[in-house]
């Protein structure tokens, strides 16, 4: 005897509604799917299913590279391909033209060696401090906390802003009737006007850039350390290790392919520093925090004498920069991973 | 020296109690093994012996001395990880090596410490490679191997045996009671496989719900349990339990009726017992003859399991439960009725609070 077929419950027959527009629409395309599959056979399928995404990375990725590039190759302030005249390396010839190449002062486009100047040395510094603070933080957060989740949440919530409104707060804080000034005011400190000293802001783009990601990589590295088995700790008490090596010999090589992805992504992240930076100094005082976003959009968009073959030919470079870094990047990941092999 | 005695160890996690009153004396180069159900509070027992975690009252000593304050590192204990615990990226030799690198023992010494570990435990051709790249055996040898060159007082082994395969398994158990020979050390040992526990251990601790059923040799807990749990526990398949009542009680001997109304006759000498006392009667499946005198229980073959050497009998004696595992091979098949006899079978009888009725 068989059991009676219990009757659908409530949730079943909910379940069996919500599917039936997509039984439909599985139906309505396996007809036209079946034809394209005897046309393309079975190995071209996986190009079929490709093309889609491919086609959207070719027209949003692949050919604004290459028509930024035609540009870099063209003359002139008008924006049209077409109105623009050839003018070959000329772009590049102007932006290496100095007459000391020493002294950026000296070239031709001295503008944009001062921000590739700054946006060197701001890479530098921020990579550096960013990899130490998230470092740090994201250690301190895999201890038992009180209220661990509480911090996590405080040092994440700066990733979620918009660079613009990072920006914002950050000038409301810092200008000369803001809220720091009033903070140090009540210790009797004398107002500063932080954001025209040309020290103090190129601090403040490190510091505000800091404050905005840095939750972000502390993440990446917080979900590296929580994947380093505990036992492994238990290991080196039970062997009297010393707090210093087990962080040097255990925690940071177990580390390392998490913050080798923490490198490589803030350093393309550093290079292409602008938004904050641009809503919070504007570049200035002076030159002082002009990077080379900034230079490049300056140049091509919103200088009275817009030239956007120079700003395209300046892009091409700094991308040519970040290609060498993920390049660097990918070899030092497929050498660790060789040597876990081994 | 590797004496360890524990003396009212508690532990609590918040408002649970994991371990209660433990009192345990585990004399030097004794091999012990703490065996229970998942979450009776065996590896934390042996956590706490490590100093991996605090006891929350009670006194831990070693060789005499109260170690409750001392760290795990200075307790001159190795403990062997049922996850291994090695570390990635480094290789065997390193892993090795780390433990002692901390102490700055001489170079020399490190490398003699590891070679003779290495010859022992035959890895010596895996020095150079990583965790990664050996078998499971292979980085078991070796985990053993990083608490050998500590040359420690006790070892402490949390389930080695247990991410292995089963053939595996039972040549690994081999060789490790093969270096506790050669080692004479105290090994502290934490399985939940009752196996293990039987062939390796000098004695047993059985652990249930952070207490201590029963302590004593294999043989012991085997043939007389103290309560019915261990009884259920020790031994495989598991004893069965039947429910009586004791109907008379004269000449040395209970009289005991089942359920179904069956009588068992139990040599019995002592006086704990009177007549209309309720019951569970222990029997092991492998005490259970297929005979049909007098007394023998009349059962329904459920399943039938036929290992060759022996047959696994399932049956059924009215509603309840029973098992036998007689040697060779039977024509019997379910659905059929058979005899099982316990004459001559050592019954095991246990009281209302499941306690071994003295004097059976």
């Amino acid at each position: 005897m068989t059991a009676p077929t219990p009757s659908p419950t409530l949730t079943e027959r909910l379940g069996s509604l919500l599917m039936a527009p997509v039984h439909l629409l599985m139906r309505a395309i396996d007809i036209p799917l079946r034809a394209v599959q005897k046309a393309a056979g079975i190995g071209g399928m996986a190009t079929v299913f490709l093309a889609p995404n491919m086609l959207i990375f070719g027209i949003f990725v692949l050919l604004p590279l290459v028509i930024n590039f035609v540009y870099s190759m063209t003359g002139g302030t008008a924006f049209f391909l077409t109105e623009r005249q050839f003018v070959g390396a000329d772009q590049y010839a102007r932006l290496f033209q100095c007459a000391n190449y020493l002294d950026p002062m000296s070239c031709q486009e001295d503008a944009f060696w001062t921000a590739v100047g700054n946006t060197f040395w701001f890479v530098v510094l921020q990579v550096s401090l960013m990899i130490l603070t998230a470092l740090i933080t994201a250690l301190i957060l895999n201890r038992d906390l009180a209220a661990r989740s509480f911090w996590r949440a405080v040092f994440f919530f700066p990733v979620l802003l918009s660079p613009v409104v990072v920006g914002l707060i950050w000038k409301w804080i810092l200008q000369r009737q803001g809220l720091l000034n009033f903070g140090l005011y009540q210790f009797g400190v004398e107002p500063y006007t932080w954001l025209t000293d040309r020290n103090w802001t190129f601090v403040a783009t490190i510091g505000v850039s800091l404050w905005a990601h840095m939750g972000f990589y502390a993440l990446i590295l917080l979900a590296g350390l929580q994947a380093i088995p505990k036992d492994l700790y238990e290991a080196a008490e039970m062997d009297g290790t010393k707090p210093a090596r087990v962080f040097w010999r255990i925690t940071l090589p177990l580390l390392m392919p998490n913050l080798l992805v923490v490198v490589v992504l803030a350093l393309i992240r550093a290079v292409q520093i602008f938004d904050e930076v641009y809503v919070l100094t504007g570049g200035g005082p002076g030159t002082s925090t002009l990077y080379l976003t900034q230079y490049i959009y300056e140049t091509g968009f919103a200088s009275a004498l817009r030239n956007p073959g120079l700003a395209a030919a300046a892009s091409i470079l700094m991308g040519l920069v970040l290609v060498v870094l993920t390049l660097i990047q990918l070899g030092i990941g497929q050498r660790g991973e060789k040597k876990g092999k081994r | 020296m590797g004496e360890i005695t524990l003396t009212k160890i508690k532990k609590s996690f918040g408002a649970v109690d994991v371990l209660k009153d433990i009192d345990l004396e585990i004399k030097d180069g004794e091999f012990i093994v703490f065996v229970g159900p998942s979450g009776c509070g065996k590896s934390t027992l042996l956590r706490t012996i490590a100093g991996l975690e605090k006891v929350s009252s009670g006194e831990i000593e070693i060789d005499g001395k109260r170690v409750n304050e001392v760290s795990a590192a200075d307790r001159g204990l190795a403990m062997v990880f049922q996850s291994y615990a090695l570390y990635p990226h480094m290789s065997v030799r390193q892993n090795l090596a780390f433990g002692l690198e901390n102490s700055n023992m001489p170079k020399t010494e490190v490398a003699e410490r590891i070679l003779e570990a290495a010859r022992m435990l035959e890895i010596e051709p895996y020095l150079e490679r990583r965790p990664g790249q050996l078998s499971g055996g292979q980085r078991q040898r070796v985990a053993i191997g990083r608490a050998i060159v500590r040359r420690p007082t006790a070892f402490l082994l949390d389930e080695p045996l247990s991410n292995l395969d089963a053939e595996l398994r039972v040549s690994t158990r081999a060789e490790l009671a093969a270096l506790h020979g050669r080692l004479g050390s105290t090994m502290i040992y934490v399985t939940h496989d009752q196996v293990e526990a039987m062939t390796l251990a000098h004695r047993i601790v059985v652990m249930r719900a952070g207490k201590i059923e029963q302590v004593g040799t294999p043989l012991d807990l085997y043939n007389t349990p103290a309560n019915r749990f261990v009884a259920g526990f020790i031994g495989a398949p598991h004893m069965n339990f039947l429910a009586g009542e004791v109907t008379e009680l004269q000449n040395g001997a209970a009289t005991l009726a089942t359920s179904g109304g069956h009588r068992l006759l139990v040599p019995f000498s002592g006086h704990s017992l009177s007549v209309g006392d309720k019951l569970t009667i222990g029997i092991r499946p492998q005490h259970i003859t297929l005979a049909n005198d007098p007394g023998s229980l009349k059962v329904k073959v459920r399943l039938v399991e036929a290992l060759g050497s022996e047959t696994v009998i399932h049956a059924d004696l009215n509603g309840e439960k029973l098992l036998a595992v007689v040697p060779g091979q039977k024509l019997i098949s379910p659905g059929d009725e058979a005899h099982f006899s316990v004459a001559g079978a050592p019954l095991h009888l246990f009281d209302r609070n499941g306690l071994r009725v003295k004097g059976c």
